[in-house]
């Protein structure tokens, strides 16, 4: 009998230990439709995110990780930008396979997004109370008031001085770092157990920048909801996610969790990118950068797709491309010589 | 928004001066003498000579127009040469059949405008947008008198549902069912008109569909039509309540041409026949007002755009 | 860009434009090779054919004078291009160069922009109609009318359209080295208007046909004897119960060639520089 409880103990740690994980992006590959033909601009994309967790996703603009994220939340529909293959799991449901009116019932509600530019993000015409009231009306059946009442609750839990005016603000009348909190506010309005955040702070003032930031991890302290932070800010992702993964030309080249990542370094374009960050610590004249130039997603490329910038290419990197292999436990690297340079 | 609205009515003082001055000078550049125009062929010097004195003609211009100026400010227009009465009446006997033309008009630009204007964005680029944008546009390309014409062929000549012409105003016997003389001009005027509105929603909702904010509105999960008609149009309603201004000048040359066709008696036909007839007071009075029209109209779409947009202040 | 190059990005994909392109050129041929094409002469009267069916050999039927309409028709379509292309060339010189000079020396215009806000609350048929009782009824007063009235746009599109212009770095950058007004208006401002200017031209020429046609319709437009498809409909208005076809062939002319001009404008206006864009007002 004590042994029998024991066992499930036992087995409850395992179950928790290794959770199924909340999100699973599974070789996903997206394209561009241009012209008559499909031009590739994410290649082979897997990612897990376990709940509670945070991942990070850093790279160059045109990298691919905006699209990845709008991907994830549904929001390519109807666009240029098509999934060309793979699957993206969700709570055990493949999105991909969903049809577009179930689909639209996790979005905004299980699953909600904040974007990078909150001086656009609102609808200029409506008072913010009325963009937050939407969303929860949408995704619960309450009253009008019951949501005023919610709207007012999740002004106040993103900080927004005297809620009971602001609720009736239009968006203009609040500032850049303001609108981002309003977005945070209709994003977790309905208790989402994914956030995914592109470039939130990005088009923010560099103060305002670390308030919004401690504010989404503060959330998700209260309601345990998992972050997707993409950014093209090394520290940013240092400071707040627990795994990290690095994507460059439509590849993730590098994920590891974020103190691996940080104590080795183990792709040399992941490297280039820390040492382009200027330090305050080191007094330093010179800021180092990575040479050459992002390639158009047009230019065909053969083997590792940073063959023609990295300094220590050979041969074999114009020829075959690297696979995505572990060189420790949850550290992977797209590089021949990983373990080498 | 008071204070806004006077602001904006003195500022159509300047305007109208203008206005009235480029009037006052087209009239008075027709070459040849007025007065020897005005009695006809038949007339002696003798004749020309009394009503040059009586009309002013022997005066300098600029006396002619500050006489003028004087008389409409005090609200006289001068009399028709053609009905011997004062213009301000003659405008004003045009006025119900024009009103009503206009009226009808914008419920059909409105009925059919919007919502094909609408169903076009929406399905961007598929065959309904291919259809109802490549009519709208066939449609702004018909001469107006052309499809008046053969609407009387057809519904009034052919089928007998509609009067062909005339308007007998709606105090008189039939009342409101006098109405159904302005169907098909109404219908004329509004064809091209509604097919600018068609072209012009479609746009604008084009481009607002490219704006974050309609992404945010997505990723709350809301029915595509929701999005479509509460973000999308709500927005696209601005740009098009500020085109409607220009719209009204457009209507007001078509509606001289239908007025024409259908032999309404509004101003748009008095407009032309004033011309023909060479009636200058006329003339004068009407334009006068059609500009003092278009000013009012566009101060009110002003006011009507600063309730669509909150984003503008009226300071 | 080569000519070609950009004939094709403009056209490609777009089936109703290229139809429209080629409609415009067969009404170019009509228009050049009248004389040759036309089976008789427009204006020659056969009393004993009047209001003739269409067949052979009068392939449009005949009018109440019994002239060939298919005739006149093809005429029709040189007085077509001469109000399109003289009413395109009074605008965009009168209306560019005022619009232009406004927006680049600013106290003059304040003063001409004033005017044109003023014009433009006249509408435009009713300006045309009063201008036109100034002068004789002729093929070039009416061009001049038409393209003066649409001169007024024209010179609040290249207003704003310069004044966007005149705020560039490169203007600047120009100014600084010493360029002087005319050299910055007409080497630096004005190639970066020429294809709005296209645009603008091909929906002017558009307009011009129904501005024309409406004026011959009130008997205010080109001289009555004149083959022009808005005569063409204004006289024979009245016999529309007894030959509905007289109408027909002439209004179908009409409405299809400025259909094609707008249709060609529309998918010009699309290549154009984004700025630009929505400045142009067409269809």
């Amino acid at each position: 009998m004590q042994c029998g409880t024991a066992l499930i103990l036992g087995l409850k740690t395992i179950l928790q230990v290794c959770s199924v994980a909340l999100l699973e992006l599974d070789n996903l590959n997206i394209a561009v439709a241009s012209k008559d033909k499909l031009l590739p601009v994410v290649h082979d994309c897997s990612l897990s995110l376990a709940e509670h967790e945070t991942l990070g996703i850093v790279g160059e603009s045109g990298c691919g990780k905006s699209l990845t994220a709008l991907a994830i939340m549904g929001l390519l529909e109807g666009s240029q930008v098509k999934i060309t293959s793979g699957s993206i799991v969700f709570d055990g449901q493949n999105l991909l396979e969903m049809k577009p009116s179930r689909r639209r019932l996790i979005m905004g509600d299980r699953m909600a997004m904040i974007f990078q530019e909150p001086m656009t993000s609102l609808n200029p015409v409506y008072r913010i109370g009325d963009q937050i009231i939407e969303v929860i009306r949408q995704h619960r059946r309450i009253s009008n008031q019951g949501a005023k009442q919610r709207a007012l609750e999740l002004l106040e839990l993103v900080k927004i001085p005297q809620p009971e005016d602001r609720i009736n603000s239009f968006p203009h009348q609040l500032s850049g770092g303001q609108r981002q909190r309003v977005m945070i506010a209709i994003a977790m309005a309905c208790d989402p157990a994914l956030l995914i955040a592109d470039e939130p702070t990005t088009a923010l003032d560099v103060t305002v920048q670390k308030e919004v930031l401690d504010l989404m991890l503060d959330l998700q302290q209260r309601t345990g909801t998992s972050i997707i932070l993409i950014s093209h800010d090394l520290g940013v992702i240092a400071e707040t996610c627990n795994e990290v993964a690095v994507m460059y030309r439509g590849r993730i080249i590098e994920k590891a969790r974020t103190r691996q990542l940080f104590s080795h370094m183990a792709h040399p374009y992941t490297r280039g990118l820390l040492a382009s960050i200027p330090s305050v610590v080191t007094d330093t004249d010179w800021l180092e950068a990575i040479p050459g130039r992002v390639p158009t997603i047009d230019e065909q490329l053969s083997g590792c797709a940073f063959h023609p910038r990295c300094a220590h290419t050979k041969t074999s990197c114009s020829q075959t491309e690297p696979p995505l292999i572990e060189v420790q436990e949850h550290h992977a690297v797209r590089c021949h010589f990983a373990g080498e340079i | 928004m008071l204070g806004y609205t006077v602001k904006r009515l003195l500022t159509l003082i300047p305007t109208l001066l203008i206005a009235s001055i480029l009037i006052f000078l087209f009239i008075h550049l027709i070459p040849g003498d007025p007065a020897a125009i005005l009695l006809g062929d038949s007339a002696t010097p003798e004749d020309i000579a009394a009503l040059s004195a009586q009309m002013g003609f022997d005066k300098p211009l600029w006396q002619q127009y500050l006489l003028w100026i004087k008389n409409v400010l005090h609200g006289d227009f001068g009399n028709s040469v053609f009905f011997k009465t004062p213009v301000l009446d003659v405008i004003a006997d045009g006025a119900e059949t024009s009103i009503f033309l206009a009226l009808m008009t914008m419920f059909w630009i409105v009925l059919f405008g919007i919502p094909i204007g609408i169903l076009s964005a929406s399905f961007h680029g598929g065959w309904i947008d291919q259809i109802t944008s490549g009519g709208a546009m066939l449609f702004a390309s018909i001469p107006t008198f052309w499809l008046g014409l053969y609407l009387i062929l057809i519904f009034s000549v052919g089928l007998g549902w509609f009067p062909s012409s005339g308007f007998p105003s709606i105090s008189d016997d039939g009342g409101l069912t006098n109405l159904r003389y302005l169907i098909l001009p109404s219908l004329t005027l509004a064809a091209p008109n509604a097919a600018l509105i068609v072209r012009l929603v479609r746009a604008s909702m084009l481009d607002v569909s490219r704006e974050d904010h309609v992404r945010t509105a997505r990723s709350k999960g809301l029915h595509p039509a929701r999005v479509s008609i509460k973000h999308v149009f709500r927005n696209a309603l601005i740009a098009v309540a500020a085109a409607f201004g220009f719209t009204f000048a457009a209507l007001v040359s078509e509606a001289v041409v239908t007025e024409t066709v259908f032999s309404l008696p509004g101003i748009g036909r008095l407009v032309v026949q004033s011309i023909l007839r060479r009636d200058y007071p006329v003339i004068q009075g009407v334009i006068l007002f059609i500009v003092l029209l278009y000013l009012v109209i566009n101060l009110l779409v002003d006011l009507a755009y600063a309730r669509l947009d909150p984003r503008v202040s009226l300071q | 860009m080569t000519v070609r190059a950009t004939i094709y990005s403009i056209f490609r994909g777009r089936k109703l434009a290229t139809f429209g392109a080629l409609w415009l050129c067969v009404i170019a041929i009509a228009a050049i090779g009248a004389q040759f094409i036309a089976p008789f002469d427009p204006l020659e009267i056969d009393p004993i054919a009047r209001l003739t069916e269409p067949g052979l050999p009068y392939l449009f039927g005949t009018d109440h004078f019994g002239r060939d309409t298919f005739s006149r028709a093809v005429y029709g379509a040189r007085m077509a291009l001469i109000i399109g292309f003289g009413s395109v060339i009074v605008a965009l010189v009168c209306g560019g160069l005022i619009g232009l000079l406004s927006a680049y020396f600013s106290t003059l215009g304040h003063f001409l922009m004033r005017i044109i806000d003023v014009l433009m609350a006249f509408p435009a048929l009713l300006l045309a109609l009063v201008l036109m009782t100034l002068l004789e009824r002729s093929v070039l007063n009416t061009v001049i009318v038409i393209g003066i009235v649409y001169a007024t746009t024209t010179a609040r599109i290249f207003f704003g359209m310069t004044l966007k212009l005149k705020n560039e770095v490169f203007i600047d950058a120009a100014r600084c080295s010493g360029a002087s007004h005319s050299s910055i208006l007409f080497k630096h401002i004005l190639p970066n208007l020429w294809s709005p200017l296209l645009v603008q031209a091909s929906f002017i020429f558009a307009f011009a046909q129904l501005q024309a046609a409406a004026l011959d319709f009130l008997g205010l437009g080109l001289p009555p004897e004149v083959a022009s498809w808005g005569n063409m409909l204004a006289e024979e208005k009245i016999y529309i119960t007894r030959a509905p076809w007289l109408l027909m062939f002439p209004g179908a002319l009409i409405i299809l060639s400025v259909f094609s001009m707008n249709l060609v404008g529309d998918a010009m206006r699309d290549s154009i520089d984004p700025r630009f864009k929505n400045d142009i007002a067409g269809v």
